[in-house]
């Protein structure tokens, strides 16, 4: 018998999917009805997800797993989903008559990212993974300028296809290895087995399909064209939600093995610093708002790769704090530079000048948001880092932090070029005062009060991430 | 230590006066220009106030920590709210007080972006304040950074003279400091077992052992000696200094280098004394060839304003010098040079700010009789440079002085060279009055109108404290001592 309630926070995104669905087959296009009622039932997914985080218990079979861990990415997933659609009021780069379908695939994606947290057999992490996936590709390309979009869905579509295959290949060599797609099943036998060549191989090319979501180098080449080719809100969702939910997935496969494999950690490691080296460098040269978002999430990447791979329990938490950041200061970001380019064009840095006079607020907001993304106290972004990096610490990886604190500050070197736009540049001919809604001010001022709050009182966030990662010990 | 807990909690009301005075400003609408100026000068009139207070009401004869407040903060990885006060971090806190008030005062003709220059520069002393008292490291990280990354922008913005490079120089170099900080802080923490980030828990003997403390050390010093300009690391110094606003300046050569210098000893003295005196010599040497190197390069610029940060490269030298020490001595005259070298960079950087405004140029060979011109400007300028030169009966004095006395017993070679490098600097000091204060006046300044008693309020403030604290160092050195002879029993 299983035991639906369990499952209602999927059923209710489910159901707000099938909404949009029908929304979409009514014959007059109406952007404003569309964007309210998405305004509206996001606001409730997330009461939704809320109200059941503190379920438990296995459906389909033990494929699925409601915990804590799972519950809160849930809630982490409808928060990102409603601030993607808080800043959808002004949809210009997407065809009006495609809302209903743009609400409809961000729905879904969602629900299959929190289908995704909750799976614990190989099966439904794939059948999540790829659902969420296919999504991101139709959203990449939904835009109005087919022609950018069309390359970057392709380039998008491709990579993804590749390490999904590999991915495949991988779960398969693990299948035969274990003799069971369960992960529980997998968590006993693999400790073992862990030192033999081919399931290290099983499981880096079962990695390679998380690596590919989160954008660990070397899956991380279709981001910055993604993001590039991609309308700006569907950029903001791929760097919020998506990487949340590559962290959660993440934590879980890496977490099997026990934190016994001294060869996959080395691995992990080489990769994490090449992810911040590379997003970091290539971020420093970028002009284009959201290439640079692009790098320096890749950069990020190998961040919160720093907390997954102490494999310790401090850094699992560490993990999950960081995926909150993550979500809190990207979208900060996006939500300025979004605001910033009226026309739904891709932002610039042109963009930003003389922001601080056009809109105080935004700049603020972008300020901290920034200096949370490089790690400065007090800010949501330096608690996560500072939980990761004492895991490393923890695990004896003195010199893997202090070449992460090195790439902070060539990271620094980028977030104050933006600062220096926003803050100093003066635009070429006088621009008019952003137009800012109370609705656009109150989000504002949300934003910067919990990156600063959260990185001044992190204690129950610290305390919730814990809780969630106490199923890993 | 003893601790005395505090039966009212002063410390942070000390960080709370700054943020209110932070919030209230960001509430006022920006054309409100004065009422800005006035909040400002309420709420850091109010913070220099208790920081007197509080040098005056600590108890010298029970000694050891006072004002002490501690508060749990994360649980799971024992971080505490943990402020208190001491001989070594009063006089800090009084030097930001006046420093604080005075640099308000001084930037009361600002008139570009008046809000916003306030909102950073009282995030930035809040910075400050909140790194002197506390007595936890992840605070202390905390306030490190809180108190550098508003500095880019108060430079960028408001500055002179190459001002986004040398914004930017100085922003990544001190970061870079930070970079080296938080792994050793972590790793400190973590290899004492601990689990706490509660200073004087991880002080105990024994908690590190002798190679775990030379590695932290190491780390700690360069990356705190980044901010206090220990050669070379010093280079972003004079180019910021050059590059920020007067206030800014004032703040920045006044207080934030001390914060360097201070790191040093709060973290990676207290914490790795094994480490301290495995590099002391190797901190002698570079403070030494500070003290040198900033004397000669001083001696060979033309603009004011850098004359005075390679000057500060050369002052930071003496603490640097009294640091490496090892002794009693050498600590309470680094301390007391902290002190005394930031009320007299105040005083210079804010009389230089007045002559820049007046005249536009702080190139030296473009003035000339400014004490026939504006002689009460140039009577603050003047006895700065005196203070800067060491001639006795002014606070910096007695800074030198012990550090050398110090100096001479454990390092009698380094001493007499920088005590040629001392000399040089007077000769260049002597040299930037003469040709500034005397001499022919140009023509095209002799309109300019001397400084009147309000503007002066900030530089008489200076002058007073610097000419008391010369008169009677006992004040200071009595305080000092509590903390260091303290300090020297409880070591191994």
């Amino acid at each position: 018998m299983i035991n639906w309630a369990l499952f209602n926070t999927e059923i209710y995104f489910l159901i707000t999917a099938a909404g949009f669905l029908v929304l979409s087959l009514l014959p007059k296009a109406d952007a404003h009805r569309d964007y309210q009622t998405a305004l509206a039932l996001s606001a409730i997914g997330v009461g939704v997800a809320l109200a059941g985080i503190t379920q438990q218990g296995d459906i389909f079979a033990q494929a699925y797993r409601i915990d804590m861990f799972s519950q809160v990415f849930k809630v982490l997933l409808s928060m990102g989903l409603f601030l993607i659609i808080c800043i959808c009021s002004e949809l210009k780069s997407i065809p009006e008559r495609l809302h209903p379908e743009f609400y409809f695939l961000l729905v879904i994606a969602t629900l299959a990212m929190m289908i995704l947290v909750s799976s614990v057999h190989l099966l439904t992490i794939y059948i999540s993974l790829e659902l969420s996936s296919y999504c991101l590709y139709i959203l990449v390309y939904l835009r109005t300028e087919h022609k950018r979009s069309l390359s970057a869905t392709i380039r998008y579509f491709i990579i993804g296809a590749t390490a999904s295959a590999v991915m495949l290949f991988g779960l398969a060599i693990l299948y035969s290895f274990v003799g069971s797609a369960y992960l529980i099943d997998i968590v006993n036998t693999l400790p073992a087995i862990i030192d033999r060549p081919i399931v290290i191989i099983g499981i880096f090319f079962t990695l390679a399909g998380f690596f590919f979501k989160l954008a660990v180098f070397p899956f991380h080449f279709w981001v910055p064209e993604a993001y590039h080719g991609a309308s700006n809100q569907v950029a903001a969702y791929i760097a919020t939600a998506s990487k949340v939910a590559a962290i959660a997935i993440l934590i879980r496969v890496i977490a099997l093995s026990g934190g016994h494999s001294e060869y996959l950690a080395k691995v992990l490691i080489c990769l994490s610093i090449i992810s911040m080296t590379v997003g970091n460098l290539s971020a420093i040269v970028q002009k284009d708002l959201k290439k640079l978002l692009a790098y320096s999430s890749i950069a990020h990447a190998g961040y919160a790769l720093i907390g997954i791979l102490s494999m310790n329990h401090a850094g699992y938490s560490g993990a999950v704090f960081y995926a909150l950041a993550l979500l809190i200061l990207k979208f900060t970001c996006f939500f300025v530079v979004i605001k910033a380019a009226t026309e739904g064009q891709n932002p610039t840095m042109a963009h930003l000048a003389g922001l601080h006079q056009r809109s105080p607020i935004l700049a603020l907001a972008l300020l901290v948001a920034l200096f949370g993304l490089a790690g400065i106290p007090p800010t949501v972004g330096f608690t996560g880092k500072l939980l990761v990096f004492s895991a490393a610490i923890q695990q004896g990886y003195f010199f893997l932090v202090l070449i992460a604190m090195i790439n902070v500050v060539i990271s620094l070197y980028y977030y104050i070029l933006v600062l220096k736009a926003a803050y100093l540049t003066e635009p070429d001919r006088p621009l008019s005062e952003l137009p800012t809604p109370m609705s656009v001010k109150i989000l504002a001022a949300a934003m910067i009060t919990a990156i600063v709050a959260a990185g001044f009182f992190p204690v129950y966030l610290i305390r919730i991430a814990e809780a969630a990662t106490a199923v890993f010990i | 230590m003893d601790m005395q807990y505090a039966n009212f909690p002063y410390l942070s009301t000390l960080l709370i006066v700054c943020i209110a005075g932070l919030f209230t400003i960001l509430f006022l609408p920006g054309r409100e220009q004065n009422k800005i100026k006035w909040v400002g000068v309420v709420f850091s009139g109010i913070t220099m106030v208790i920081s007197i207070f509080l040098f005056i009401a600590y108890d010298k004869n029970i000694g050891g920590l006072q004002f002490v407040e501690r508060v749990l903060w994360v649980p799971s990885l024992g971080i505490y709210y943990f402020n208190g006060a001491d001989g070594f971090n009063l006089p800090m806190l009084l030097l930001t007080g006046i420093v604080f008030f005075t640099g308000v005062l001084s930037m009361w003709e600002l008139d570009t972006r008046v809000k916003e220059f306030f909102a950073l520069y009282f995030l930035m002393v809040t910075g400050v304040f909140g790194l002197f008292m506390s007595l936890d490291l992840f605070f202390i990280f905390v306030w490190y950074d809180v108190s550098l990354f508003p500095m880019y922008l108060l430079i960028a913005v408001w500055g002179s003279t190459r001002k986004e490079y040398g914004a930017m120089k100085l922003t990544l170099y001190l970061l870079a400091g930070s970079a080296l900080i938080l792994p050793a802080i972590l790793y400190i923490v973590n290899v004492s077992g601990l689990k706490t980030f509660d200073l004087l828990a991880l002080m105990a003997p024994g908690t590190l052992t002798p190679l775990q403390q030379k590695f932290a050390f190491i780390f700690i010093y360069i990356g705190f000696g980044i901010l206090a300009g220990v050669w070379p690391f010093h280079t972003w110094s004079p180019v910021g200094h050059v590059a920020a606003p007067t206030s800014v300046s004032m703040v920045h050569a006044g207080v934030l280098m001390k914060i360097g210098a201070f790191g040093v000893l709060r973290v990676g003295i207290f914490l790795c004394p094994e480490g301290w005196r495995y590099f002391a010599p190797l901190m002698a040497v570079l403070a030494t060839v500070g003290i040198v190197y900033g004397a000669f390069v001083g001696l060979t610029q033309k603009d004011l304003k850098y004359v005075i940060g390679y000057s500060s490269v050369s002052h930071m030298g003496i603490v640097g010098l009294g640091l490496s020490t090892l002794t009693v001595e050498g600590l309470n005259g680094a301390v007391y040079q902290m002190f005394a070298h930031g009320i007299m960079t105040a005083l210079f950087f804010s009389s230089v700010g007045y002559i820049y405004d007046k005249t536009h140029t702080k190139m030296i060979p473009e003035l000339g009789g400014l004490s026939r011109i504006i002689p009460v400007a140039a009577f603050y300028f003047i006895l700065a440079a005196l203070t800067s030169i060491g001639v006795p009966g002014l606070a910096s004095f007695w800074g030198e002085l012990v550090v050398f006395i110090a100096c001479f017993k454990v390092y009698p070679v380094l001493g007499v060279l920088s005590i040629c490098g001392l000399v040089v600097t007077a000769l260049f000091m002597l040299r930037v009055v003469q040709k500034t204060c005397y001499g022919p006046p140009k023509e095209h300044h002799t309109h300019i109108r001397d400084i009147s008693f309000a503007i002066g309020v900030p530089r008489m403030i200076l002058s007073v404290v610097i000419i008391f604290f010369g008169l009677f160092p006992s004040f200071m050195f009595d305080m000092i001592e509590t903390a260091s002879s303290s300090f020297f029993k409880g070591l191994p």
